[in-house]
Parts: C-alpha cells; sequence; structure tokens
C-alpha cells in the first residue's frame, strides 16, 4: 500500500527543512528526502555564518507547538512529528498531476543497521580503504565505513560500497553486528548465466565459490528462458553478447516480458559496445567487459548483488513536490584545461577552495580547527581570496553570478582575522564586491574599515609557487602596474553549480533546466518550475544564500500547501485530538527508572546490580526495570507493558542517545495519558565509553550520579496541567496593497482563509505600478493588472482603501485591531496574523540637477519615458547614468538592489533601439546577482562604456547649455574623461516609506535605515520577533520584484501555519515571573533573545508572552532577585540535581539513605 | 615610459584611414571586456608596452582610435595566445590584436607604416629563403626606415647575437633561395585582397 504524504520535499538541507517544516507546521504530512546518507546539506560543513559569524539554525525550529520537533542544534538531527525522512534515497519517476502524484523513490542500503549500530567506531578502525573525505571537502581521507557527519545526534556507521573492498573485516570486527552483509540471503540468489563461452562457465564457479551463488548454465538463450519458464527464481542473469546478436535481444526481452525488472548483465567484448548500448536502452542493467578479470568482475557482481537484496523502492502518493537539491561547489580540478593548472589548484597545498578553508577553520577539520597549510603545516597569516572561480566566466558556461562567494569571502577574512587575533592579514581580489543585501554593504565596511582586510579591484592572472612554500601572486593593479606579493594560502571563492545529479533529478522530477543547468522558474513566479504542481526551493533555482534559500523555501511550501488545498479541496476540519494528560499533581511522585541493557559495554563497565539497587532507594522511585534494547520497537513495547503495570507518573529512562527518544516519550506518553514532561531519558553510556581506564566502581558512580541528578529532576518536575490554549482568529490582516501586499493576500485566501488588506491609497498597486518592462522581458504592467483584478475578486480577500491602522492589541492568534477609512469609519478587525507589507519608494533628492534641469532623469523616470515615447532613443546623442547615486554611503549605506537592473533594463533598450548610441554607465559595484549577469555581459556587448569610480571620486556633474557634462576619473586609463550626454540618468535607490507609527503600533523593530527589522537576518527572514507579525516586501528589504513575490509568499506560508491552528498552546519549558520578587529592574527584558518579556505599565508588572518564551533561561540568570523561574528547571530541581550529583554513597555500603531534603519517598523495591 | 594620456572627451573623432567599419570590428571583438586586466597580467611583453592591453582595449572601447593606432603594443604581441586562454569573457584578444597590426599598416602616415615594415620585410625575407637570413633582413629593414643612424642602435644587440653564434653572416645573395612558396603567399595575399 502507498503511503500517502501531504508533499515530497526533494534535499533535506536548510531549503529543504524549511519547506518540510513550513508544511509539516500547519498539519501536512510531509516526506522529506536526501540522497546523502546524512542531513543537513553543505551547511553541516559552514560552521559559521556572517554577520554574526557564529550558526542559527536552530532558530528555524518551530516556535510554536515546539515539542513536536526537535529542539536542539539542526545541524546535530532534525525531526519532526509530521515529518518522514528518508536519506540516502532519491527521487527516480513522478508521475501523475498536481494534487495526486505518484512518486517512485529509490533508497540505497547503507549496510549498517541503526537500530543496533553504537557507533563505536571498530569498523572503521578496521577498515583498509582510504578515499578523499568528502565533509573536509577533500581534505583527509576517510574509510569506506565511516560517519558521514561527524556531529550528528543518533549517528551510525554508513558503509559506502562503492568504494567497498569486499574484505568483510568490518563486518568481523562490528561487536554488535550492525553491519549486514546479507549472508544468508546469497543460497537463494540464482544467478543464470547464458554463454557459449566455455572457458567462463569453467571458471566462473570457481570465482564465484566464496559468494555462495547457486550458479545455472546454460549455452544458449533459448535454454535459459526455459529455465526461468519453468520458475526458477533468478535474480540475475548475465547474458553473453558473443551469442547471435538477435539471440541475445530476444532473449532479453524475452526474460524481462516473464520476469519484469530482472536484473540483466550483459557481458560484451570491446567490439560488442554498440549491441551493449542497444540492450541497456532495453532494460539491461549494466555492461561487464569481457574477457572478464577476477579482480574486478567479482566485486562488482557481489557489490550488485547486495544493491539487489538491500535497495528498497519506495512508492508514495503525494500532493505537491518540493525540489530542494541544492547546489554544488564547482570544483577547479574538473576543468578540462586551464583553470586548474593557472591557479595551481591541485598542485599547490596553499591553494584552497572556499569550503576547504571553511573546513580549515572548523574543530571537526582536518586540522582540528587550527588554521595551518595542509601538506606542511604552516600557520596561515597572509592570506588571499580570488573572486569569481567559476562564476561570471563565460567560457567555463557560467554566464551568471553566484551570489554568495563575495559575502563568504569576507566573513572567511573576517573569521581568519579573528582566528588568529587580528594577527592574518586579509586580501580580497574582486571584480565587483557584491553586497547586494540589505545589511551586506555594513558588514564589509566593518571589515574593511574595522577588521583591516584589504579590497583589491584585481584579477591576479599568475599564480606561482613562491619561496618556502609560499605562493606568488601578480596582478595588475588599476593603475597598471604590475604588483608581486607573497601568500601563505589564495582561497579560491567558488561559485555554485547546479547539483551533480541534476540532469537525472530533472528527467525524473519532469521539470526543465535553464541554460545555466538550474532549475527554470519564471522571474514573476519564482517558485515555480515548469511542471504544475512541483515548486523549486533553496537555491535550487538559483544560486543563493541563507536567508535567500530560506525566503525561497517557505514560497515554495506555500505554492505546495495552496496547490494540496486547490486539489484537495478544504482540509478535514476534525483536529486530530490533542493527547489528554491526567492529572498528577496532587499524587505522590512514582518513578518508573528503565535501564537500557542491550549493549554490551554497559555490562562490561559497571557493575549493574551495585547500579539498581542504587537506584531502587531513591527517593520515589518505585521500580527499577531492565529493557533490552530501548532503541528498537520491541523494547518499548516491554517498557510500555511496565509502566501500564506499575502506574507511574514520573518516567526515567537510561539509555543512550536521549535525543533519539523524544519523539518515543511523546507517544509514550499518550499510551499512559502522562505528560511527556515528567519523562526523560538520560545518557549512560558515554560516562562509560569516556572513562576508559578508569575502575568499575568509579564508572558506576559515574552513571548512578547522572541518573540520579536526572531523578531530582524529575521529582521536581512541575505535574501541573498547561495553561489554556489561545483559540486563533481565523483571519490575517495585510497592511499594505503593493505587489507584496497582494501576493502574500492571495497566498493567504487561497489557502482558505479571510484576509482583510489595508491600503492607504485610493488604488491597490504600490511602487510596482510604475515598472514599464522587466530585465527578463515579462510585461509588469499587465501583470499588476491580473494581480489587482484577481485580488479585487477573490470571495476571501475584502479590501480597504484609503485607509489605514489606527490601532493594534494582541499576540499571535489573536490581534485587534481598528482601522480607520478616509470616510471617517473604523473598523474593528479580529485577526490571528498579520503581514506588514508597507513597501517604499524611489529616493527623492534634489543633487545633480535633478528637477532642475530637463535632461536629468531618475532610472525610473526613464522607464517610464522610454515606454511612453517622450524620450526617444534614436535623436539623442549620448546617454551617462551614475550608479549608486545615494545609495551605500553614509547616510544611506544598503545597497538599493534594483537601480543596477534598472540601468541595465534601460540601457539594453535603449540600444535596441539606437545600437550606435554612446552610453556611458558610473558604477561602483555592478550588482547583477545570479542570473542577472548575463544581461550585464550583454550590456557591455552592446558597447555601452562602464565606468568605475570610488566614492572619494564622484563624478562631478556641471550644465553648459542645459546640457550635462560629467567629469570622472577612469581608473583603467588613470586619465580624467569628459562626457557631453544628453540625458543623464541617475540610479536614485529605494527607501522603505516612513512606518515608524505602524512599527510602534505592532511592537515591531525597524532597522536604522527604516526597514523593518526581521527576527534574525538569515533564520528568520520574514518573521518579527513579535509572534504573529511578519514582514515582505520592499519595506522589509530592498527588492526586485521576484524577491518581493518571493518574500510575500514565505511571509503568507508563515501566517498560514498560525491560522491553521484551531488554538495556540505553548511548549513545557516557559519563564514565569514571581511578582512579589520582582523589582521591574527590566533586564529580562533586555536579554530576552526572543522579546517575549515585555513591562506592562498598567498593571506595573512583567509579562511573558508564554508563545514566544522558548525557555531558555536568559531570563532566570539575569534576573538580580530570582523572580524569574522557569517552568521545568526550576531553582529547587537545580539545587536537587546539584545535590543528588555530589551524593556519594558510604564507602563499602551498598545502596545509600535517602537523601532527606527530597520529596517523601516511597521506598518500595519492587525488584529489578 | 607610459605617459598618462590627456583629457579625454568624447566628440567624435575622424575614422581612421582603414574606416570606421574595420575599426568597429575590432571594438566588437572586445566590447564584452569588463577591464579585469587578466589580460595585461598574461602577456610576457607587456613589460615592453607602452600601454598595456587593458589600457589599450579600453581606448579602443573609447573610440580612441588615433591613441591606439599609434601605440606599439600591439606590434609587440608575439601570439602567444596566453590572454585569450584566460580572459574569464572569452575574447578573442589575440585575434583583436592581429586585427590591429592590419589595421595600422594600412594607415597612410610614416608613423604607423614603420612599425610595419619590419614585419613586410620579414615576411618578404621568408617568402625568398624559406626561412629568415637575420643579416638580409636587416639590411633590408635599415634601407626601408631610411634614418642613418639607426644601424648604431642596434649595433650592440648584433655584436652579441654574433658572439652567439645566432647571426650568419656571409652567404652569397642569390644562395639559399627558395622557390615554390610563390602559390601560397600568392594565396594569402588574393585572401587579404578579399577581405
Amino acid at each position: 500500500m502507498k503511503k500517502q504524504y501531504g508533499a515530497l520535499v526533494v534535499g533535506a538541507g536548510i531549503g529543504g527543512m524549511r519547506s518540510a517544516l513550513d508544511l509539516a507546521e500547519t498539519g501536512q504530512k510531509v516526506a522529506l528526502i536526501d540522497a546523502r546518507p546524512s542531513m543537513g546539506g553543505i551547511l553541516t560543513q559552514l560552521d559559521h555564518q556572517f554577520p554574526s559569524d557564529h550558526c542559527g539554525m536552530c532558530k528555524m525550529l518551530p516556535l510554536t507547538q515546539r515539542d513536536q520537533s526537535s529542539q536542539y542544534c539542526l545541524r546535530k538531527g532534525f525531526f519532526h512529528k509530521n515529518i518522514d525522512i528518508y536519506l540516502h534515497t532519491e527521487l527516480t519517476a513522478l508521475e501523475g498531476d498536481p494534487g495526486k502524484f505518484h512518486a517512485t523513490l529509490s533508497r540505497r542500503s547503507t549496510f549498517v543497521d541503526p537500530t543496533r549500530c553504537v557507533s563505536c567506531g571498530l569498523c572503521a578502525e578496521v577498515c583498509p580503504v582510504r578515499v578523499p573525505n568528502e565533509f573536509n571537502a577533500g581534505l583527509g581521507q576517510r574509510t569506506a565505513a565511516y560517519l558521514p557527519v561527524p556531529h550528528n545526534i543518533a549517528n551510525h556507521y554508513v558503509v559506502d560500497l562503492d568504494n567497498c573492498l569486499r574484505c568483510w573485516r568490518c563486518f568481523e570486527a562490528c561487536p554488535t553486528q550492525a553491519i549486514d552483509f546479507k549472508f544468508k540471503e546469497r543460497e537463494d540468489f540464482h544467478v543464470l548465466v547464458v554463454s557459449a563461452d566455455e572457458e567462463l562457465t569453467r571458471t566462473l564457479p570457481e570465482w564465484l565459490k566464496k559468494e555462495n551463488f547457486p550458479l545455472h548454465f546454460t549455452t544458449s538463450g533459448e535454454d535459459g528462458l526455459a529455465l526461468l519458464s519453468e520458475g526458477l527464481d533468478v535474480k540475475l542473469l548475465l547474458l553473453d553478447l558473443d551469442l547471435h546478436a538477435a539471440e541475445a535481444e530476444r532473449t532479453l526481452r524475452r526474460a524481462l516480458e516473464l520476469r519484469p525488472g530482472l536484473a540483466i548483465v550483459l557481458l560484451a567484448g570491446p567490439d560488442k559496445q554498440d549491441a551493449a548500448a542497444e540492450l541497456l536502452k532495453l532494460g539491461a542493467r549494466e555492461t561487464l567487459a569481457k574477457p572478464l578479470e577476477r579482480a574486478t568482475a567479482v566485486p562488482r557482481l557481489d557489490k550488485l548483488f547486495m544493491r539487489l537484496v538491500s535497495d528498497e523502492a519506495l512508492d508514495l502518493e503525494v500532493g505537491a513536490v518540493i525540489l530542494a537539491a541544492g547546489f554544488e561547489c564547482f570544483n577547479p580540478a574538473e576543468v578540462p584545461c586551464g583553470s586548474a593548472d593557472l591557479l595551481l589548484y591541485g598542485q599547490h597545498p596553499g591553494v584552497l577552495t572556499s569550503l576547504e578553508f571553511e573546513r580549515l577553520l572548523s574543530s571537526t577539520g582536518p586540522s582540528a580547527g587550527s588554521l595551518v597549510r595542509p601538506g606542511d603545516g604552516k600557520p596561515l597569516r597572509r592570506i588571499a581570496w580570488l573572486q569569481c572561480v567559476g562564476s561570471r566566466d563565460v567560457k567555463l558556461k557560467a554566464d551568471f553570478c553566484s551570489s554568495i562567494c563575495c559575502m563568504i569571502s569576507i566573513k572567511e577574512a573576517m573569521l581568519a582575522k579573528r582566528h588568529t587575533r587580528g594577527e592574518a592579514e586579509a586580501t580580497i581580489f574582486y571584480m565587483d564586491m557584491r553586497t547586494s543585501g540589505r545589511d551586506y554593504q555594513r558588514y564589509r565596511d566593518e571589515a574593511e574599515t574595522g577588521a583591516g582586510v584589504r579590497f583589491v579591484p584585481a584579477r591576479p592572472h599568475s599564480i606561482l609557487p613562491g619561496p618556502e612554500g609560499d605562493l606568488l601572486i601578480q596582478y595588475y593593479d588599476y593603475s597598471g602596474e604590475l604588483k608581486e606579493e607573497i601568500f601563505d594560502a589564495l582561497v579560491l571563492a567558488v561559485g555554485a553549480r547546479p547539483p551533480k545529479s541534476m540532469a537525472r533529478l530533472a528527467l525524473a522530477a519532469g521539470v526543465d533546466l535553464n541554460e545555466s543547468g538550474f532549475c527554470a522558474t519564471r522571474p514573476l513566479a519564482p517558485n515555480r518550475t515548469s511542471r504544475l504542481g512541483v515548486f523549486a526551493a533553496g537555491a535550487f533555482g538559483e544560486p543563493a544564500d541563507i536567508r535567500g534559500s530560506l525566503i525561497q523555501a517557505g514560497a515554495a511550501a506555500m505554492g505546495a500547501s495552496r496547490m494540496m488545498r486547490v486539489y484537495h479541496g478544504p482540509r478535514d476540519e476534525t483536529p486530530e485530538a490533542e493527547p489528554k494528560y491526567t492529572d498528577v499533581s496532587r499524587e505522590a511522585p512514582r518513578v518508573l527508572m528503565a535501564l537500557c541493557t542491550s549493549c554490551p559495554t554497559l555490562e562490561r563497565n559497571v557493575d549493574t546490580a551495585l547500579l539498581r539497587s542504587r537506584m531502587a532507594v531513591l527517593p520515589g522511585v518505585v521500580r527499577v526495570a531492565d529493557v533490552p534494547r530501548a532503541c528498537t520497537r520491541e523494547g518499548w513495547e516491554l517498557l510500555r507493558q511496565e509502566a501500564e503495570a506499575v502506574k507511574p507518573n514520573r518516567v526515567l529512562i537510561g539509555a543512550c542517545m536521549p535525543y533519539m527518544h523524544v519523539p518515543r516519550l511523546r507517544d509514550l506518553g499518550e499510551a499512559l495519558s502522562l505528560n511527556p514532561a515528567l519523562m526523560d531519558v538520560v545518557d549512560i553510556h558515554t560516562a562509560t565509553f569516556a572513562g576508559a581506564g578508569a575502575e568499575k566502581t568509579v564508572r558506576t558512580e559515574e552513571t548512578a550520579s547522572l541518573l540520579g541528578m536526572a531523578a531530582a529532576k524529575l521529582l521536581g518536575a512541575d505535574p501541573s496541567p498547561q495553561a489554556q490554549a489561545t483559540p486563533v482568529a481565523p483571519q490575517a490582516l495585510v497592511v499594505g496593497g503593493g505587489l507584496a501586499g497582494m501576493t502574500a493576500a492571495m497566498g493567504i485566501a487561497d489557502q482558505g482563509y479571510k484576509v482583510v488588506l489595508v491600503e492607504e491609497l485610493e488604488q491597490l498597486g504600490g511602487l510596482a505600478m510604475n515598472l514599464r518592462a522587466t530585465l527578463e522581458g515579462d510585461d509588469p504592467v499587465r501583470f499588476m493588472e491580473d494581480l489587482i483584478e484577481q485580488v479585487e475578486k477573490n470571495p476571501n480577500i475584502r479590501v480597504l482603501k484609503d485607509s489605514r491602522v489606527v490601532l493594534s492589541r494582541g499576540r499571535a492568534g489573536r490581534f485587534l485591531t481598528v482601522v480607520a477609512t478616509g470616510e471617517g469609519v473604523a473598523h474593528s478587525l479580529h485577526h490571528g496574523a498579520t503581514i506588514l507589507a508597507t513597501g517604499g519608494h524611489e529616493t527623492k533628492v534634489y543633487e545633480y540637477g535633478n528637477r532642475v534641469h530637463k535632461c536629468v532623469l531618475t532610472q525610473m523616470e526613464l522607464e517610464q519615458r522610454l515606454a511612453d515615447g517622450s524620450v526617444d532613443a534614436a535623436r539623442l546623442g549620448g546617454v551617462a547614468m551614475i550608479q549608486c547615486w545615494r545609495s551605500r554611503d553614509e547616510s544611506r549605506n544598503y545597497c538599493s538592489r534594483v537601480c543596477c537592473q534598472s540601468a541595465l533594463k534601460n540601457l539594453l533598450l535603449l540600444k535596441k533601439r539606437n545600437p550606435g548610441l554612446p552610453v556611458f554607465v558610473f558604477y561602483r559595484d555592478i550588482m547583477s546577482t545570479g542570473f542577472s549577469e548575463r544581461f550585464y555581459t550583454e550590456a557591455r556587448r552592446t558597447g555601452a562604456v562602464f565606468i568605475r569610480y570610488t566614492p572619494e571620486n564622484r563624478p562631478k556633474v556641471t550644465f553648459v547649455d542645459d546640457k550635462p557634462v560629467i567629469v570622472a576619473l577612469d581608473p583603467v586609463l588613470g586619465a580624467e574623461i569628459e562626457v557631453h550626454p544628453d540625458l543623464l540618468a541617475l540610479s536614485s535607490g529605494v527607501e522603505p516609506n516612513d512606518v515608524s507609527e505602524l512599527a510602534e503600533l505592532f511592537g515591531v523593530g525597524l532597522t536604522p535605515d527604516g526597514f523593518y527589522q526581521e527576527a534574525e537576518n538569515k533564520w528568520r527572514p520574514v518573521d518579527f520577533l513579535k509572534h504573529g507579525v511578519f514582514a515582505c516586501g520592499l519595506g522589509l528589504a530592498p527588492a526586485t520584484m521576484r524577491e518581493a513575490i518571493l518574500s510575500a509568499k514565505a511571509a503568507a506560508q508563515r501566517a498560514v501555519r498560525i491560522l491553521s491552528e484551531k488554538s495556540l498552546s505553548c511548549g513545557n519549558a516557559v519563564a514565569e515571573v514571581r511578582h512579589s520578587l520582582c523589582s521591574r529592574c527590566g533586564r529580562c527584558i533586555t536579554v530576552c533573545p526572543y522579546g517575549a518579556r515585555s513591562l506592562d505599565l498598567a498593571r506595573d508588572s512583567i509579562t511573558v508572552d508564554e508563545q514566544l518564551c522558548q525557555g531558555c533561561g536568559s531570563c532566570m540568570a539575569v534576573c538580580p532577585n530570582s523572580a524569574t523561574v522557569l517552568r521545568g528547571f526550576r531553582d529547587e530541581q537545580v539545587m536537587a540535581m546539584i545535590d543528588a550529583a555530589v551524593a556519594r554513597p558510604p564507602h563499602g555500603t551498598q545502596g545509600a539513605e535517602p537523601n532527606p531534603q527530597s520529596a517523601p519517598a516511597q521506598p518500595a523495591h519492587m525488584g529489578g | 615610459m607610459r605617459t598618462a594620456p590627456p583629457v579625454i572627451t568624447f566628440t567624435p573623432e575622424p575614422p581612421p584611414a582603414c574606416g570606421a567599419k574595420a575599426l568597429a570590428e575590432v571594438q566588437n571583438m572586445v566590447r564584452a571586456c569588463m577591464q579585469c586586466g587578466t589580460c595585461s597580467g598574461s602577456c610576457p611583453n607587456a613589460f615592453a608596452m607602452d600601454l598595456t592591453p587593458r589600457q589599450m582595449w579600453r581606448m579602443l572601447l573609447f573610440g580612441l582610435a588615433h591613441e591606439v593606432l599609434h601605440s606599439r603594443t600591439f606590434w609587440l604581441c608575439s601570439a602567444c595566445y596566453s590572454c585569450t586562454l584566460r580572459c574569464p569573457r572569452g575574447l578573442p584578444l589575440t585575434s583583436a590584436m592581429a586585427a590591429l597590426k592590419r589595421l595600422a599598416a594600412a594607415e597612410p602616415d610614416f608613423a604607423s607604416h614603420r612599425k610595419a615594415l619590419f614585419y613586410e620585410e620579414f615576411m618578404h625575407n621568408v617568402e625568398k629563403r624559406g626561412r629568415v637570413r637575420e643579416t638580409e633582413l636587416m639590411l633590408h629593414y635599415f634601407a626601408g626606415m631610411r634614418d642613418p643612424l639607426l644601424p648604431l642602435k642596434y649595433t650592440p644587440l648584433g655584436l652579441k647575437l654574433l658572439r652567439k653564434g645566432k647571426l650568419h653572416l656571409g652567404g652569397a645573395p642569390g644562395a639559399g633561395r627558395v622557390s615554390g612558396l610563390g602559390p601560397l603567399f600568392a594565396k594569402v595575399r588574393s585572401m587579404e585582397a578579399g577581405t
């Protein structure tokens, strides 16, 4: 029976995780697959992200209903109640239509049983194979039995069959028989050999003796087929192509008719390759070259057997598909000629890719975090970065910008500085420094002026081996002077490439690719692929950084969610029954303690009898039970039976890998109707590994103390039922009726929720109504007209024009907002979520003759004048453009994102209408990120002259006869140039609309530039700290139409997440305030990273938003009066834990007296 | 060595003798240039050039045909193809250098002609002998340059070459003449005339 899911997400990197979470949180069942044996994608390898230079991945985790998913480091692992994760799994076929796709997955076996593997590492110790370690980007080696990601929790070894030598040493070494090489199945693996080759018939049984396959030989196809039709259970057919050609083909066809899916291997000599290729198309699995060689043929047949009996095909029925297979880093070694030799990559140990450098910095990296050169171990102190390696290179078929490498290099330079306490000299060689995000320019400035990173606009041409193993780098600086410098290392900022499996995946999913090999998406429907119902998330459609990937992933999730709604109608409205937990607050504690005894290591290292007796006398413990193999389902079943017999009101389990057991605790809680907050799992195995040399008694003490601490904590747990949940008003408020606001409103309304759209002006549309063309050649006017019509006709959307928000109260799930219309009518609205999409405008500045001289226009004016014909390109004698006119300087230090694109757009249109028109563009860095790079190349090709200027040396504009005269310094020629154009277009940039009042009304923050301040720049890009309020569009960050649409869709999905809930309840660990002790000093408010605390002036007290509080405990630590307490981590509990940790039994006695300070004990010792 | 060019104003220059079209063709070859400077860095002869290749392409794009055609940069190109190989934009830079040589050779003024003369004499020599005979080449070159002091300037280099046995004196004017290259050169000339 096919498993059914709402959506299938392909790729479990951050994009895939975000999409999966966004859907799972709204109650959809999601299948999340990844071709790798581990989750997390490329970010498992990156320890630091700018601008914080830390990791913040955990911020992606759900904030509401957070007990349904993992609540620890996402780089270590991840689970969610509604997400099924299939690793080492690929999509092989996708049939059917949106709403009811049939997906076929192939799961490759890892040959290690995760329920048995205890991660002892013995298999890796004995493995003789050494291959480059992918996790460390090829620095260092790994074995064939290995840990894909060393820091995963619930970490299991896997066997890499492709590189395995089949020596079986790991199989012999494994203490828990977790490695399964399918010994039994071999007896039933019938191999039929159809060959007239006598040599083969003679040698093959001898060769395959050890493999233990039953072999059957026939000399003709007919005999072989006869065996098949007689019912011989053949699993593999070896077909010799030296048979008559027609006979081979007939045998193959007939065999596949008799046994669909039968594995057929062709034995083909060098002269039969063409015939073999034909038969491969007909369904043969692979080819073995004849004459067979024992050393290669036998392992290959053995591996084939392993794959055939171990790999699974899974069939799923899914409503929508999200592709988030990410990207791969460009590998300079792969370029057939040129790049590798010129850059010395792979030839000099000092030349590294950015990924390799990142691994060097990591404590799990090849040098354990010390910044030294691989090979000779010299500390790296002079480091250079070379940008655009594999990006922006037409010759490498990369006429696109990878968008991420500039910021990665700045970050790495900063990390190198920090790592060496400022000692390292960092130099970045670049062509354009693309700091195109909202806060990126500030980060660059900080690196340049604060940290002293040197930025050199040049492209080193020669990288030569220097003295003492260093590197000699030669480059021409802008003045045309040849420079030579010595560096310890050169980091190549490698660009993004489509994943290697892209062609296969695109074929399987039936989606088109663009000319750069990424998934084709449309600029104004950027989350959609060419196939309806299949969406692109993360960096799958266009290279993107974390923020961009997550926004794209949110938009893809919104698309998928809407698709499911469209094809399945309103979701079943009977919500899953909330688990009912018995109120045990008035009962005396009864602790059931279960110890997992599955692993022999525990028995060997710990005196278990002593341990049991020590535990049995702990206060509250009513029973100490042994559970064999707590990690298996049977083990848990035993545990459940035990619990039903004992009827405990606290459960403590001593096992390994606590994180792995958390989802099971929830199931157990439902079975026992006991709140999972009253259960805990303690790791009792790691302690036994660690003290390898210590005596058994010491380790027993250690384990006893661990269990004692956990028991003390459980005793003090607050068993009272949780607070009442907030009911959710199923309506959203969207403020701002521009592109982003309307897109967000549609995204919510299409999923069946009511939306009120408030627009300040008398018509919808906003800034995007001024656009006449897009760079990609879409028609924004028509697009906006359609969108407005859809919004106005949508029965779920109520549009309030000429209106503004005057008051808002409440919190996520239940806001009350008053909107006043122009006619003076006040509407009061109850809504569960709010989206702020207030947009922005083109900056109005009165410099450079703007608004004084007719010949000076802004880019947007030029676009409009070109569209309505009032600027005639044929009659112009020359056009000049000045970029970054008022962006990226002190007053507004951000890149406006749209100006380079509109300049290129206007330039190309001018050149199209008048190819001979001289156009001069004065620029600082052209920010044509992603696929817009090709328009920059095209603009250069049309003959437009691009002249770089620096902020210190801006172009000077004067007017002669009402015509502009621009004087600037051309840095390449080192000469002043003077331009006399007829028209001057200024890229004035964009500014957010003034929303200071609105921000105050909704209690959300603004950046110094007046944009909305999201909760976290990278990981929560459309959320506010205030829960239930989201931002999108130009008010959030400068954005193109594409980006505004993406952020709007992502915000819509976040809002739907709240609206889809009948009521919102908080997590188990939440902070509370003891008002009588509180002095209202307010320190907890500033320290709270989630903005959960506020001062209620009316009541003169600190209030905690239980939805927002994530139980981190910062407030508790900072509170001088202990007025703030964390449910689940009270002071008494922590003190009791410390007591338990230091408690030692009197020497030589078994067991100890119950701790008199603890709660009343139930010393009933019922065995164990 | 390198002097900063004067202020460049964009007033239309008179097109060079070779014609605006021929110039535009060379410009088209390098239009997509983004001034990264890889060509300058890669060029083994850049040290002797008055403009670096990057500057020259830049001036060409600015339309400064006169300055470009009178520079010695492209004449010093030895067609090693390093720049073409390394250019991230994939521009045919070596071809553009060759095209500039052709354009400059067609210029009527003496300055351009002078630089083309060496190439002409070189090929004459090859046509006549099947290889270069250095002494004869230089004699013809000096004669063509009509500068009596020029041979003196080359004397130190000549002596150096002589000492290393790289200069072959002697040999009757008629000796070593090859025939049979005529048709090849004729074909090249007819092809050049055709373009």
